[in-house]
């Protein structure tokens, strides 16, 4: 018999086999397809969240656990619908202009992703101008915006400014991460939150949402 | 002139592939050894114990007197068949230091007549209770593998400090024990205690948890009552360190060469008259050295020739398959500052990389006046450290990463590889006591130094380490052992 602990953990320990062979398990034995996403796959990755909080789980295997998640959610997605699918809030993500640093970002929008998030990851290098044109487009919840290095987190701050000008800062959340980001630059560029690592950012993010 | 040069050529250069600090050429220690043998031969020792006298004339040396020279063939008997491996064992008699090659193992020191209180800071004599902390912490610390004294009781009679700082050691630590013996008597005692727990001396002697430390005078003497010990230690078959102890440019030559070859020889002489009283008695060489701090005629341990010669020793020692015992881990500072931090870092990796199997000394302060706990608690994150580095970088298919190499691409990252997650934890070392936190983190667990954080570890393993007990009947065997000894003294 599988069980949703059983899957839980199996994510925890980023076992990719063992989160296949469990979710197919689960859906030849009839669990219901969003059961199996929340109280099974997200449930796990909760409790990785929490760790690499905590500082007893590292990068490594929190990426690990979030690849072995995206295994199962590829085996149940064909059978729930779209509109269906969970999700609390749609972030729009990206590293600012200039810096062409992508890991913590994509790990942040993995985290986000693996909490229930929808995950509109825009890559590196991305100028006030494109940040602006894809909030029209997509119209999300959230904007991240990443930065490694102290001459290009300056954009964070043009971004917002921007927003402002085309009224749009009252329709999304911005929120700032990378190395050199504190809450006082946070505070000072205007953005509405900040997060010194990527699970904080999910707590973050539903924060900001609830 | 002092000598009578030998023609002997040494090679120039040699290579070693190695992560050891091999500061001898094998041509270097072959050197040093011929000048040691000749100057046993040649100059002799003085040696004050009667019984001792006896043995080496009847083994063959000229007797003079108090004055023994010794026959290089003999001197070269007793290499022969001195163990060249020991192995200590812990307190439940399972196999745990291997005293051979470059095998390295760290442990505190003894001789402090203070100890800093761990709570209040006070600098204050010893009491028995210390020396319970003491093992306590020693038996919590992943990278301390042997336990000594670290200061003598002053709450207890003068004559009987060593016996109880042995059962305070003994009945709270499950680590080998390297205990240091006044004299006979004392010694009687220890191993009497050591011989209950393991179940016997036959046991004992299968697995020993115990070496008694025996020190020398250093400079070619050796008194009545050392050689005393080395026989009593040698006819029951306990390992013993027999450890010299010379000042360069003062009791001993100015040159670390000539220093070493003093030291060398003192070491040979306890060797030789163990051997004679019970071939193949374990015995290991011990040396320390430092110098003549001419400005305030105090003599150094964070001096860097303190290391300089400890290395040279532990060289010839292993060229002469001898098991060893050397210094590291102490500091001439007076509190947890960046004195101790840097002259026991120094000393803990320098001591590693030479391949000295026993090194004792961590967590003294004060050129050794001072016993500290914050020492070794600190030596030991160092001695992670050092430790890391001596493993080396391991070469096979699977850490050369071909495959995983190929797999990320130029510009990718390994940050999610399955190779990443086998090797991360192993390959790296994780430190307990040096601090990465982000500064807003650092700040927000309380702004913390070093000194801060080395304190509070060392009262939460004070408060919260929990080491295995002796059993009942033990604890009473040895209540009474301690009593009869204590009456015999008196």
């Amino acid at each position: 018999m599988a069980s949703f602990e059983d899957l839980s953990k199996q994510v925890i320990t980023g076992n990719q086999v063992k989160v296949k062979e469990v979710t197919q398990a689960l859906i030849d034995e009839g669990s219901a397809p969003l059961d199996i996403i929340n109280l099974g796959l997200i449930a796990g990755m909760n409790i990785v969240g929490s760790r690499f909080k905590n500082g007893e789980m590292f990068v490594p295997e929190v990426l690990m656990a979030a690849k072995s998640m995206s295994a199962g959610i590829e085996i149940v997605k064909p059978l729930i619908a779209d509109k269906d699918m969970p999700s609390i809030g749609k972030v729009l993500l990206g590293t600012v202009k200039g810096d062409l640093h992508d890991i913590g970002k994509n790990l942040v929008g993995m985290m986000l992703e693996s909490g229930g998030f929808t995950v509109i990851n825009m890559g590196i290098d991305i100028s006030p101008e494109q940040f602006i044109k894809a909030v029209k487009e997509h119209n999300p919840d959230i904007l991240a915006m990443s930065a490694l290095l102290t001459t290009t987190m300056l954009h964070m701050k043009d971004t917002i400014e921007l927003l402002k000008e085309e009224g749009l800062h009252n329709k999304v959340k911005v929120i700032v991460g990378g190395a050199p980001i504190s809450q006082d630059f946070a505070d000072e560029v205007g953005a509405d939150g900040f997060a010194p690592d990527a699970a904080s950012a999910v707590d973050l993010c539903k924060k900001l949402l609830s | 002139m002092y000598t009578t040069r030998s023609l002997y050529t040494r090679a120039n250069y040699e290579v070693n592939q190695t992560t050891l600090w091999k500061m001898l050429s094998e041509d270097q220690c072959e050197e040093i050894f011929m000048t040691v043998l000749e100057l046993l031969e040649r100059t002799g020792a003085e040696v004050k114990n009667k019984e001792a006298l006896e043995i080496f004339e009847k083994a063959g040396c000229w007797v003079d007197g108090n004055r023994v020279r010794i026959p290089t063939a003999l001197s070269e008997w007793a290499v022969r068949t001195v163990p060249s491996r020991i192995t200590l064992c812990n307190r439940n008699g399972k196999r745990a230091l291997s005293l051979e090659t470059t095998n390295v193992y760290y442990g505190p020191g003894q001789g402090n007549g203070q100890i800093l209180d761990p709570v209040t800071g006070e600098i204050r004599k010893p009491l028995k209770a210390d020396i319970v902390n003491t093992a306590i912490i020693c038996d919590s610390l992943k990278n301390i593998d042997f336990a000594m004294n670290n200061g003598l009781p002053s709450d207890v009679a003068p004559a009987m400090a060593e016996v109880h700082a042995f059962e305070a050691l003994v009945s709270n630590t499950t680590k080998p024990i390297v205990q240091n013996v006044e004299n006979v008597a004392q010694a009687q005692a220890i191993v009497d205690i050591a011989a209950a727990i393991a179940g016997g001396l036959r046991e004992l002697q299968k697995n020993p948890f115990v070496a008694l430390y025996i020190a020398t005078e250093g400079t070619l003497v050796h008194s009545d009552e050392t050689l005393a010990k080395v026989i009593f230690a040698a006819k029951n078959g306990i390992p013993f360190v027999y450890n010299t102890k010379l000042v360069a440019g003062d009791t001993a030559p100015a040159t670390p060469a000539g220093a070493l070859v003093v030291a060398v020889a003192d070491v040979l002489v306890g060797i030789l008259l163990a051997q004679l009283v019970r071939q193949g008695a374990p015995v290991i060489g011990g040396g320390f050295f430092t110098i003549e701090d001419k400005a305030n005629g105090i003599k150094p341990l964070g001096a860097p020739e303190v290391e300089l010669m400890g290395t040279g020793f532990a060289n010839v020692m292993r060229y002469l398959r001898i098991p060893n015992f050397g210094f590291a881990g102490a500091t001439d500072g007076k509190l947890s500052d960046a004195q101790m931090g840097l002259e026991a870092a120094f000393s803990i990796l320098h001591a590693g990389l030479s391949g000295t199997n026993l090194i004792h000394g961590c967590g003294l302060l004060e050129y050794g006046l001072t016993g500290s706990l914050e020492l070794i608690v600190m030596g030991d994150e160092v001695m992670g450290m050092t430790r890391r580095m001596m493993k080396g970088v391991e070469v096979d298919e699977e850490r050369l990463a071909r495959g995983v190499i190929d797999a990320v691409q130029p510009g990718g990252h390994y940050l999610g590889e399955e190779h990443t997650m086998k090797f991360f934890r192993s390959e790296f070392w994780w430190p307990t006591l040096m601090n990465r936190n982000r500064i807003d983190d650092w700040i927000a667990k309380g702004a913390k130094s070093m000194g801060q954080r080395v304190k509070e570890k060392t009262l939460d393993i004070l408060k919260n380490h929990r080491p295995d007990k002796l059993a009942e009947d033990k604890l009473a065997e040895i209540k009474a052992i301690v009593a009869k000894a204590e009456a015999a003294i008196e």
